[in-house]
C-alpha cells in the first residue's frame, strides 16, 4: 500500500465515522422517548421534566439540534451525555479502554484457538476429532450469549477455580472469545478445505512436499484470505463491546455504556458509542488488510 | 452423515408443519398450577405390571419452590389419534407436558413446535437474503475493484456500525400498534438480510479479489468475458465460504429475533417463536432448577448441526463427486 | 504425533468438565450471629445501575438515594415499618397548635465527616439549594406544601424554625427524604451555578463531606463504590457503642439480575438491592436451607402496576369503540380477571390480590375489602350483555351493536417480567368472556411516547412511587396530574366524581389530623371503587435475601430494603 492510498483510506474512514454518528443521532432522535423518559418512569413531576428538557435544549427545533451536533462532531466534540452529565468523549474513552483490554484478550484467545483448530479440522475432515471439534463449535454458536456467559459465571463461582469478581479478565474474555473462536474455526476449516483442493496445492502434494508442511504452511497461508476478509469485522465488533458478556460479568465496557445510553434515551451518548464503533471497525479493517497483504502476496497488487 | 442430516432437517420441517396435530396442547393456553412444571415421564409398568404407555398426573405440592409430584394413584393412559391430535390424554387429568411448562404454565413442547414455523422460516429467509445480497455485492466489488469496490465496502461498513436496533425502534413507531404476524415475518426477514449482508460481502469480496488474479480468470478475461460472465466464473470459489456463513448466520439471527422483540418488534406471546423461548432460557433459574427451559437452545443446536452436516463435508457443485484434496494425495493411507 | 496428543488434550478437557459438574460445591453453614452486634468487618452489596451523581438534590435515580442514605443524614427519619418519627440531626421539635411552625433543636457537637462542625447554617443552605431555580431539584416538588416552598430561619446555631405556608397533611414526614448538605463544601458551587456538577460521578471523594454513617472512599466507574466508616458519626447504640458497626460497605455494580443472584448465592455478595423475582425464590430457599442466606420478609409492595383504558374524551385511538370508555365494560373486565390466578402464576403465590391502588403495604391508608370485585364470569357476561356486547356470529369473540368485534390492544413495558406476564394472563382470561386482547410490549420510550401522545387503547404500567402517604402522590390523584393515568393533565375535571376527588384530596393534603385524613382518603378510595377508572390486580410480597452472616437487618418495603438502616448492620464473621 502506498502513502496516497493510505491517506485516502483514512479520510474515507473518517467520513464514514462522522456520517454514521450523525445518522445514529438522527435515528435516536426520531425514536420515541428522549432523555427524560426514565425520569417519567421514576415518577418525576412534569415541571422538573420540562426544566430538564429546556436545560438539554430538547425544546429547540430538530434541525438546529442536528446542526449543532454535526458542527460539534466535525470539531471532534461529541457533546455531553445527559445521563452522566459528563463529556461523551471522556466516557467513551474510559469505557473503550476497558473494552479494548477485554477484546484484546478475547481476540487472542479466539485466534490462537480458532485458526489452528480450523486448519486441523479442514485438513482432516473425516477424522473423528474434527467432527467432535465441529460439533463443539456449533454448540458454542447455538448457545444464546447470555446463557453462555451466565453458565461460565456459574462455573466460576461454584468451583472457585476462576475468579468471578468484577474486574477480573478471565471469565469475560472466555465468554467473549469462545463464540468468536468457534466461528473462526468454522470459516478457517472451510477455507483450508478449499485450499487443499486447489490445483496448486494438489501439484505441491504430487511433488512430494510432506503433508504437515503442506497443511500448516501452504494451505494455512492461502486459506487465510477469506477469514481475514471478515477478521476486520470481528475486530471491529469485539472492540465496540458486547452487551451480553459485559452485562453478565459486570465488565465496565462500551457494550454496557451503549445499552445504558439506549435505555436512558441519551442520544449524544448513543451517537458517541456508534462513533467509537465506527473507529474500531475502520481500524479493524486496516489491520485485517495489513494481515491479508502479509498472508497473501497477491493482494498487494490488487489493493 | 449427510443423509442423517437431511432426515433430521426434513423431520424438523414435518414436525413444524404438523405442529397443530403433533403438539399435545394449544401453544397459548395457560394451564393453572403448572408454572414451571417439569416434563412428564412415559411409564410402561407400575406395581400391577406392564401396561400400554401411560403417564401420571402432575400435582403441585409447593408453589414457591415449584415442586411437583406424580400422582401414582391412577394411571393416565395415552390416547392415540384422538381429538385431532396424534397423542393426548383425558383433559380431566391436566395437560400432557412432554417438555415441561414455561413460567406461565404454557406447554413448552407446543411452543417449540409452533415456534419452529415462524423462527426457522424467518431466520432461513433472512440468512438466504443476506447471502444473496452479500454474494452479489461482494463479488461485484471484488471483481470490479476501484471506486465501485470502495463505495460498496463503505456502505457495508456503514450498515455494520449503524445501530440497527434504533432503525427498528423508529420503524416500529411509524407502524400501527398491532402488527399482524405476516407483516412481522416479512419485515424481519428483510431487516435480517439488510443487517447481515456486510459480513458476507466482506468475505466474498476477499475471495473474489484474489481469485480474479488467478490464471483462469485472466484467461476468461482475455477470451473476452464481460464483467457479469467474469463474476459467474469467480463466485463458485466462494461457495464454501457461503455455506459456512449460512451455518453461522442461522443461530445468530435466531438470537437476533429476541433482540428485536425487545424493542417491540417481534412475534407476540400469541405466536410463539424460538427467539422468545431462547430469551426465557436466559435465567439462572433455567440452569438451576428448570433445565427444560434450555430445550430451545438444544433444538437450535440440532438444527444448526444438521445444516452444517448437510452443507459442509467437502460438498461440491455437483453432488456425488467428491473433490480430491491435497491430503488424500500426500497421505493416501492415513 | 500431533493427533494423539490432541486426543489426550480433548480427553483431559472432557474429564475436567465432568469433574466440575460432579463437584458442585456444598455450602458450609455459617454459625448464627447470636453473640450480638460485632464491630468491624466489611459488607458487600450489589446494585444494578451505576451512579451518575452523588448529590441527592439533583438526582432522582435510586442509586443516588442509596448514596445519600449512606453518606448523608436527615433532620429526622420515619421508620418505614412503623411510621414513627425518629430523631436524627434534630433531637427534638415542637410545633405551634396550628401545626404550621416547628422549632427544631439540632444535635450538639456534631461534625461532618471532614471535621467541620454542623450548624443551623447547613440546614438553611440545604433549603436554599433545594428551591434554587438553577438547580432544578427533582426533590423540590415533594418538599412543597400545596406548591409553595417551606420557610426556614435560624434562631441560633442550634435551633431552626420551619414554617409551612399552608396546613400540610404529610407534615414533617417529608423531611425524611431531605439530606442536610455541607455548606462549606457546596456554597461556592451553588453561587457559581455549578451545583449540579459539584458531586457528579467523577467527583474526588475528598471534595465531599457528610453527616451519614459512612463516607465515600472511592468510586471506580461502573464497577464499585466503596464506603468507609465515618469516624465522626454521631450516633451510638443502646450499649453506648459508636455506630456504625461496619468498617466498610462495598457496593458492586452488577447490572444483570441473574448475575447478581448468582453472586449472592455463591457468597460473593451479602445482599442485593433490587427486587427478587418469585421464580428465584426456589433457589434462594435451597440456599437458606443450606444455611448460606436468610430470606427476610419486607411486607407488601406499595407500587402496584395499573391497568387502564384511555378515557381522554375524544381520543382518536378509541374512536369507534364507545364501549371501551364504558364503566360497565371496565367493571366486567374486573370481574373477568381472576386475580388469584395472577398471584399464583405470575408471582408463584408470593403476592396479595388487590382491587385498588392502595395495598396492605400502605398501612393505615389501606381499607380491607375496598372495591373488591370477585372473580365471576357470569357477572362479567351479564355486564357485557347489558351494554350490547354479545357474540352475534358465534366465533367466540363478542361484537358490539354495529357488529364490530370487541378487540383492543394492551400496551405494556417490554423487559418488565411482571408486567409482561400479567398482560399475558389477562389476555388469556379475557378470552374466556369473548374479549380479544392484543398484547403489545414496547420499550420504555415507545410506551411513554404512546401514553403522552394519547395514542393507545389500554396500558398496563405504572410509574414508581416511593411514598405511602397519598398527599405525596397528588400527581396520580388529581385530575390535572401527569400520572392521572386514564386522563392526565385535565384543565377542568372531566367528571363529577373526579372533581369530587380533587376536592377531597386537596382537603386531605391540607388536614393535619390523621384520623380525619384517613376518613377523607377512604372516601376517595370509595369513589375510585365506584367508578373503576382503572384496575389493579396484585401487589408483590417483597422478600429480601441476605447472607446469613449479616446481622441487624430490618427489612422494609422501600428502596433500598436493607441498606436504609446501614449503620446498624453488622457481620458475624469475616469474608472468606
Amino acid at each position: 500500500m502506498n502513502l496516497a492510498l493510505a491517506i485516502r483510506r483514512v479520510i474515507a474512514a473518517l467520513l464514514l465515522v462522522i456520517t454514521v454518528s450523525a445518522a445514529a443521532f438522527v435515528l435516536a432522535r426520531l425514536a420515541p422517548g428522549d432523555e427524560t423518559t426514565s425520569d417519567f418512569i421514576a415518577g418525576v413531576d412534569p415541571a422538573t421534566i420540562a426544566r430538564k428538557r429546556e436545560r438539554l435544549g430538547l425544546d429547540r427545533p430538530f434541525a438546529v439540534q442536528l446542526a449543532t451536533y454535526v458542527w460539534g462532531i466535525l470539531r471532534l466534540d461529541l457533546g455531553e451525555s445527559a445521563r452522566f452529565e459528563r463529556p461523551v468523549a471522556s466516557l467513551v474513552a474510559e469505557r473503550g479502554a476497558n473494552t479494548a483490554r477485554l477484546a484484546f484478550a478475547a481476540l487472542l484467545l479466539a485466534t490462537v484457538l480458532g485458526l489452528p483448530l480450523g486448519v486441523l479440522t479442514g485438513a482432516h475432515a473425516r477424522w473423528w476429532g474434527s467432527r467432535l471439534i465441529a460439533v463443539m463449535s456449533i454448540a458454542v454458536l447455538a448457545c444464546p450469549p447470555l446463557v453462555a456467559a451466565l453458565g461460565l459465571l456459574y462455573l466460576a463461582v461454584s468451583t472457585g477455580w476462576l475468579s468471578a469478581a468484577p474486574g477480573h479478565l478471565f471469565v469475560p474474555a472466555l465468554a467473549l472469545g469462545l463464540p468468536v473462536a468457534a466461528s473462526l474455526e468454522r470459516l478457517q476449516s472451510q477455507a483450508t478445505r478449499d485450499a487443499m483442493a486447489a490445483p496448486d496445492l494438489l501439484a505441491a502434494a504430487a511433488r512430494g512436499i510432506p503433508p504437515r508442511r503442506l497443511v500448516w504452511v501452504h494451505a494455512a497461508r492461502q486459506s487465510l484470505r477469506p477469514v481475514l476478509g471478515v477478521y476486520g469485522i470481528v475486530i471491529g465488533s469485539l472492540f465496540s463491546g458486547s452487551l451480553a458478556v459485559e452485562f453478565v460479568t459486570s465488565w465496565p465496557g462500551l457494550g454496557r455504556l451503549m445499552y445504558d445510553a439506549v435505555r436512558a434515551g441519551d442520544v449524544r451518548l448513543v451517537a458517541g458509542c456508534v462513533f467509537a464503533g465506527g473507529v474500531c471497525l475502520a481500524v479493524g479493517n486496516l489491520v485485517a488488510d495489513g494481515l491479508r497483504a502479509w498472508a497473501d502476496p497477491r493482494v498487494r497488487e490488487t489493493a | 452423515m449427510r443423509r442423517l442430516a437431511a432426515w433430521v432437517l426434513g423431520g424438523c420441517a414435518v414436525l413444524a408443519a404438523a405442529a397443530p396435530w403433533i403438539a399435545p396442547n394449544d401453544p397459548v393456553s395457560l394451564f393453572a398450577d403448572r408454572a414451571f412444571a417439569p416434563p412428564m415421564a412415559w411409564h410402561l409398568r407400575d406395581a400391577e405390571g406392564w401396561h400400554a404407555p401411560f403417564v401420571y398426573r402432575q400435582q403441585l405440592t409447593d408453589r414457591i419452590s415449584r415442586t411437583y409430584v406424580e400422582d401414582r394413584q391412577q394411571r393416565v393412559p395415552l390416547r392415540w389419534f384422538s381429538a385431532g391430535r396424534v397423542v393426548a390424554i383425558d383433559p380431566g387429568a391436566g395437560p400432557l407436558l412432554w417438555c415441561g411448562a414455561d413460567a406461565l404454565g404454557r406447554d413448552l413442547c407446543a411452543r417449540l413446535l409452533h415456534g419452529a414455523r415462524l423462527s426457522l422460516g424467518v431466520a432461513l429467509l433472512g440468512a438466504c437474503g443476506a447471502l444473496l445480497l452479500g454474494a452479489i455485492l461482494g463479488a461485484a466489488a471484488g471483481a470490479a475493484g476501484g471506486r465501485f469496490d470502495t463505495v460498496v465496502m463503505t456502505v457495508a461498513d456503514f450498515v455494520l456500525v449503524l445501530p440497527i436496533v434504533y432503525l427498528v425502534i423508529v420503524l416500529r413507531a411509524t407502524r400501527p400498534l398491532v402488527i399482524d404476524t405476516a407483516e412481522v415475518f416479512v419485515m424481519m426477514s428483510i431487516l435480517f438480510a439488510i443487517a447481515a449482508w456486510p459480513d458476507v460481502a466482506r468475505g466474498v469480496r476477499a475471495i473474489v479479489a484474489t481469485e480474479r488474479t488467478r490464471d483462469y480468470a485472466e484467461a476468461a478475461r482475455a477470451a473476452g468475458a464481460g464483467p457479469v460472465r467474469l463474476i459467474g466464473h469467480l463466485v463458485p470459489a466462494a461457495y464454501g465460504f457461503l455455506r459456512v456463513e449460512l451455518v453461522l448466520l442461522m443461530p445468530a439471527l435466531l438470537v437476533a429475533e429476541s433482540t428485536l422483540s425487545f424493542v417491540g418488534f417481534g412475534f407476540d406471546g400469541a405466536s410463539p417463536s424460538w427467539g422468545g423461548l431462547l430469551k426465557d432460557s436466559e435465567t439462572l433459574t433455567a440452569m438451576y432448577s428448570a433445565p427444560w427451559l434450555l430445550l430451545p437452545a438444544v433444538a437450535l443446536f440440532v438444527v444448526v448441526l444438521a445444516l452444517q452436516a448437510l452443507s459442509g463435508a467437502g460438498a461440491t457443485i455437483s453432488p456425488g463427486v467428491r473433490r480430491a484434496s491435497a491430503v488424500d494425495i500426500a497421505a493416501p493411507r492415513r | 504425533m500431533t493427533r494423539s496428543r490432541l486426543i489426550r488434550l480433548v480427553l483431559a478437557v472432557a474429564l475436567a468438565v465432568v469433574a466440575i459438574l460432579v463437584s458442585r460445591r456444598v455450602g458450609t453453614p455459617q454459625p448464627d450471629g447470636e453473640a450480638g452486634p460485632r464491630r468491624g468487618g466489611r459488607l458487600v452489596a450489589s446494585f444494578r445501575t451505576e451512579p451518575t451523581n452523588f448529590n441527592r438534590l439533583v438526582e432522582a435515580q435510586p442509586v443516588a438515594r442509596l448514596a445519600a442514605l449512606l453518606t448523608q443524614a436527615t433532620l429526622l427519619r420515619v421508620d418505614p415499618n412503623s411510621g414513627a418519627f425518629e430523631p436524627r440531626l434534630a433531637t427534638a421539635w415542637t410545633g405551634t397548635p396550628d401545626g404550621l411552625t416547628w422549632t427544631f433543636t439540632l444535635r450538639p457537637n456534631v461534625r461532618f465527616s471532614d471535621g467541620t462542625a454542623f450548624t443551623a447554617a447547613d440546614v438553611l443552605f440545604t433549603f436554599q439549594a433545594l428551591y434554587d431555580e438553577r438547580v432544578g431539584s427533582p426533590l423540590a416538588s415533594e418538599m412543597r406544601a400545596n406548591g409553595q416552598p417551606l420557610q426556614v430561619r435560624a434562631l441560633d446555631d442550634h435551633h431552626v424554625v420551619l414554617t409551612f405556608p399552608v396546613p400540610f397533611g404529610p407534615g414533617l414526614t417529608i423531611l425524611d427524604s431531605l439530606p442536610i448538605l455541607p455548606r462549606h463544601k457546596l456554597q461556592a458551587a451553588l453561587d457559581a451555578g455549578t451545583f449540579r456538577a459539584a458531586w457528579s460521578a467523577g467527583v474526588n471523594p475528598a471534595d465531599m463531606a457528610g453527616l451519614g454513617p459512612f463516607m465515600l472512599q472511592e468510586y471506580v466507574p461502573a464497577q464499585h463504590m466503596r464506603f468507609v466508616r465515618n469516624p465522626n458519626f454521631w450516633l451510638t447504640d443502646a450499649e453506648g457503642q459508636a455506630l456504625p458497626y461496619l468498617d466498610e460497605i462495598e457496593v458492586a455494580i452488577v447490572p444483570e439480575q441473574n448475575a447478581e443472584l448468582l453472586r449472592l448465592q455463591a457468597g460473593e455478595s451479602d445482599l442485593t438491592t433490587g427486587g427478587t423475582r418469585a421464580e428465584d425464590l426456589a433457589m434462594l430457599r435451597d440456599a437458606e436451607a443450606a444455611g448460606r442466606i436468610r430470606l427476610m420478609n419486607a411486607g407488601t409492595a406499595i407500587d402496584v402496576s395499573t391497568f387502564w383504558f384511555n378515557l381522554t374524551p375524544g381520543a382518536k385511538a378509541v374512536a369507534g369503540k364507545p364501549w371501551l370508555t364504558d364503566e360497565s365494560f371496565r367493571r366486567a373486565v374486573s370481574h373477568a380477571v381472576n386475580r388469584q390466578a395472577i398471584v399464583d402464576t405470575v408471582h408463584l403465590g408470593a403476592a396479595t390480590p388487590v382491587y385498588g391502588p392502595i395495598t396492605p403495604g400502605h398501612g393505615q391508608w389501606f381499607v380491607p375489602g375496598m372495591g373488591e370485585t370477585p372473580f365471576d364470569l357470569g357477572r362479567a357476561r351479564t355486564l357485557l350483555t347489558s351494554i350490547g356486547l354479545e357474540d352475534r356470529d358465534g366465533d367466540g369473540v363478542l361484537e358490539d351493536k354495529a357488529n364490530r368485534p370487541v378487540r383492543f390492544s394492551l400496551l405494556t413495558q417490554r423487559g418488565n417480567t411482571e408486567r409482561e406476564r400479567t398482560s399475558a394472563v389477562v389476555q388469556e382470561q379475557l378470552r374466556q368472556v369473548g374479549i380479544a386482547v392484543d398484547v403489545v410490549a414496547l420499550d420504555g420510550g415507545g410506551l411513554v411516547g404512546r401514553f403522552t401522545s394519547g395514542d393507545y387503547e389500554a396500558i398496563y404500567f405504572g410509574a414508581q412511587s416511593n411514598s405511602a402517604d397519598p398527599a405525596n402522590n397528588l400527581g396520580f390523584w388529581l385530575s390535572n396530574g401527569g400520572f392521572h393515568y386514564w386522563n392526565p393533565g385535565q384543565v377542568t375535571p372531566a367528571t363529577e366524581w373526579e372533581a369530587r376527588i380533587d376536592t377531597l384530596m386537596q382537603q386531605q393534603a391540607a388536614t393535619m389530623d390523621r384520623a380525619e385524613r384517613i376518613r377523607l382518603f377512604t372516601e376517595v378510595q370509595q369513589l375510585v371503587a365506584d367508578h373503576v377508572p382503572a384496575l389493579w390486580f396484585a401487589a408483590a410480597n417483597i422478600t429480601v435475601p441476605v447472607n446469613a452472616r449479616v446481622g441487624g437487618v430490618t427489612a422494609a418495603a422501600i428502596q433500598p430494603p436493607v441498606l436504609w438502616n446501614a449503620e446498624r448492620l453488622y457481620v458475624t464473621s469475616e469474608r472468606r
